[in-house]
């Protein structure tokens, strides 16, 4: 058998072969900036229980080094991956090639090019004050314009599709698209184009960093799982006519949920009610989705052994469901009273970014990055290394940072204990906060090697050419079966 | 059936086309499922939790939004407007004042000083701050006969009027009488009125003074 004969039973061939180059700048992109995210995060956390570490030179003191990692994981790792795996779902669903991918090489260009400068920026003292928009502002227009093809080509390749129907994952990237640039644009230009006064620049911060979470990476992150699921497992997705619903009901909410990082901050106390109360109602799109997608492996956990993308869509959903119920939890008054400013505010965002977002990613890369260069993943190893790291870091930060963040959040509330007092208690957990990150760094190194070597046109002549199966059709479940079988 | 039967990961088989995940969820979203019998218990649990959540958060919000007054970063800060009109409790003495007025007052005075000779007084009167449980039979069954008040005498006569007002309104006039004039006595309490009434039992006839100065001291 030879390669082209694989290749001509590949499904829908032509659209992975339009998007191959784009998809893989992006996702090799990511990867780096992975990296690079990972060990200045790691840098950060050990300067907080080892404080002279690399102390003596401004670029690394840590005011510049951690904003740095979480610019560099979210807009560095996150979009690139998302805007990677994005436009591959939406060709793909779309049943349409992605058409002048040459354009997508410059905006990929602009956009790693805006976060390098950004994080040189952050590091070399010219950030701003506001959570997640450290960046100098000179590099917002090379972002956005970098953005603006992206997201034109992901909304162009929607518009001229080639299906008659739309699925639900489409639903959650095509909204995503509009999202991102709607949140970014106007906490730019509230914050730092022509700010807002005093008080209202917590909340926007606030609103923009919850949206952006919210709204765009869980969206993403969705948009793999209600995708891979069905895809993997040949079924569809369990009570999906629910699904429109917890679509609507989930964006329509998350907007307002930003206040409620607020909470206990003296800001107009009708903000925070009002994030507390929308957190509440994400109760519904919560329990729905769960519904949908453990409905969906219900009785197919099997499953989970034999496919790495499975695996890692199965954390992720997790993670969405553990996110959800933290945020729930950090916006009840009487909960956020001790915990509010603590590791636990940490751990919420980043269960959304990595156990729900990242993770996700991982998978659909594992599924996708065969498809489009035609070769398998080398080492078996690796990718077990992956998901074992990848799987044990999240656990034990999970329960790490939840477990010192109550503590940290009782001792501050006591005014009996000197803050010194404080700080040396939490130096156990943020050794023990490096040794997760140096776990999960430990995986992306694995997710690295194995990516090099199926992507990279000089390492990859070793790597076995892929062979992929014509799926088969997926089919309607039988009610008529189903009803006999519950009487048997 | 999974699409994927080796353990290596070296690649992922589909185990559906994207053609027909599309077309068989498009089917799927239009119809739930029918079920062959019985009734689906899905759909109204949904309705019941969104139902329960929209329920809990205005009620929520109303609570703790205070009135979204940019001002107030306190979610215990007080609910009522500003200016809002508050009902608070009016000392029984102030309500008794009414009674007194309107009923007292014509044989007693609005001074409380009686009429020499004719309408014993109610200032410094050591009846009216004397034991609350004779003046309140005075007032339920009236008096009839001499009365020494104030170191004077006085023989008329006092109207009943157990039938006429309630146990509070007794009550609150007897404290407003007990209060006011720079008389100096403790507060009677409608449920001590009530007490006595149920004591007087079928009694109508009205006092004398002899017969008071034998309860209570």
């Amino acid at each position: 058998m030879n390669s082209t004969d694989n290749n001509a039973r590949t499904e829908q061939m032509e659209i992975d072969a339009s998007a191959k180059w784009p998809v893989l700048v992006f996702f090799g992109s990511a990867i780096l900036w992975l990296i690079a995210g990972g060990a200045l995060q790691l840098i950060a956390s050990i300067q907080l229980h080892t404080p002279s570490f690399l102390a003596g030179c401004a670029w690394t003191t840590y005011g510049r080094v951690a904003p740095a990692a979480q610019n560099a994981l979210i807009y560095g790792w996150g979009m690139n991956a998302a805007f990677a795996f994005g436009l591959w779902l939406m060709a793909r669903l779309s049943a349409t090639t992605l058409r002048h991918g040459g354009w997508l090489f410059v905006a990929a260009k602009f956009w790693n090019i805006g976060v390098t400068l950004g994080l040189l920026g952050i590091l070399g003292r010219f950030s701003t004050s506001f959570e997640l928009l450290e960046m100098p502002r000179f590099v917002t227009l090379i972002l956005l314009a970098g953005y603006a093809m992206i997201g034109v080509w992901a909304v162009t390749t929607f518009s001229i599709r080639n299906t008659e129907n739309v699925y639900a994952s489409q639903w959650y990237l095509f909204g995503a698209a509009f999202w991102f640039p709607w949140l970014y644009a106007i906490a730019q230009i509230m914050l730092l184009k022509a700010p807002v006064r005093g008080v209202l620049q917590p909340v926007v911060n606030a609103w923009y960093v919850h949206g952006l979470y919210g709204l765009w990476f869980i969206p993403v992150a969705l948009a793999a799982a209600y995708y891979f699921l069905p895809k993997i497992l040949g079924k569809p997705i369990a009570n999906y006519y629910l699904a429109a619903l917890a679509f609507w009901w989930l964006v329509g909410t998350t907007a307002f949920a930003g206040g409620s990082r607020l909470i206990g901050a003296p800001v107009p106390v009708w903000i925070s009610t009002l994030g507390a109360v929308a957190n509440f109602l994400l109760v519904v799109p919560v329990v729905v989705i769960a519904l949908n997608l453990f409905g969906t492996l219900s009785g197919r956990y099997s499953a989970l052994q034999s496919s790495i993308t499975l695996r890692f869509i199965f954390v992720s959903i997790l993670g969405f469901v553990l996110a959800s119920a933290f945020n729930l939890a950090l916006s009840m008054r009487g909960f956020a009273q001790v915990v509010q400013f603590t590791l636990m505010t940490d751990l919420r965002d980043w269960l959304i970014f990595y156990a729900c977002f990242s993770t996700a990613m991982f998978g659909a890369a594992y599924f996708i990055l065969p498809r489009l260069t035609g070769k398998e993943w080398r080492s078996t190893i690796l990718v077990k290394t992956h998901f074992f790291t990848t799987a044990l870091g999240v656990v034990l930060l999970t329960a790490g940072l939840a477990a010192a963040g109550w503590q940290q959040g009782h001792l501050l509330n006591d005014a009996t204990v000197p803050f010194g007092d404080i700080t040396k208690v939490l130096t156990f957990w943020f050794t023990f906060r490096s040794i997760g990150l140096i776990v999960l760094l430990i995986g992306h190194l694995a997710f690295l090697i194995n990516f090099v070597w199926i992507a990279c046109p000089l390492n990859s002549r070793g790597t076995p050419l892929a062979s992929f199966h014509q799926p088969p059709d997926l089919s309607l479940p039988n009610p008529a079966k189903a009803a006999t079988e519950g009487h048997a | 059936m999974s699409a994927n039967s080796d353990k290596d990961f070296h690649l992922e088989q589909g185990g559906a086309s994207d053609d027909s995940i599309q077309q068989v969820h498009a089917q799927l979203q239009k119809q739930k499922p029918d079920k062959a019998n019985g009734y689906s218990f899905l759909p109204l649990g949904i309705l019941g939790l969104m139902c329960t959540a929209v329920f809990f958060g205005s009620i929520y919000l109303a609570h703790y939004s205070i009135r979204f007054d940019p001002l107030v970063v306190n979610e215990h800060a007080k609910r009522e407007k500003p200016g809002a009109v508050v009902a608070t409790a009016v000392p029984p003495a102030v309500l008794g004042k009414k009674v007194f007025s309107n009923i007292c007052a014509t044989c007693h005075q609005a001074t409380g000083l009686g009429v020499p000779g004719v309408y014993p007084p109610l200032a410094g009167s050591e009846w009216a701050q004397g034991d609350e449980e004779r003046i309140i039979r005075i007032v339920l069954l009236g008096l009839n006969g001499p009365i020494t008040v104030e170191g004077k005498e006085f023989n008329n006569v006092m109207a009943p009027l157990g039938a006429a007002l309630k146990d509070d309104q007794i009550a609150n006039a007897l404290t407003y009488v007990r209060q006011e004039w720079g008389n100096k006595a403790p507060e009677v309490k409608a449920e001590t009125v009530s007490r006595i009434r149920a004591e007087l039992g079928a009694r109508t006839a009205p006092w004398t003074a002899a017969e008071l100065l034998k309860i209570g001291h």
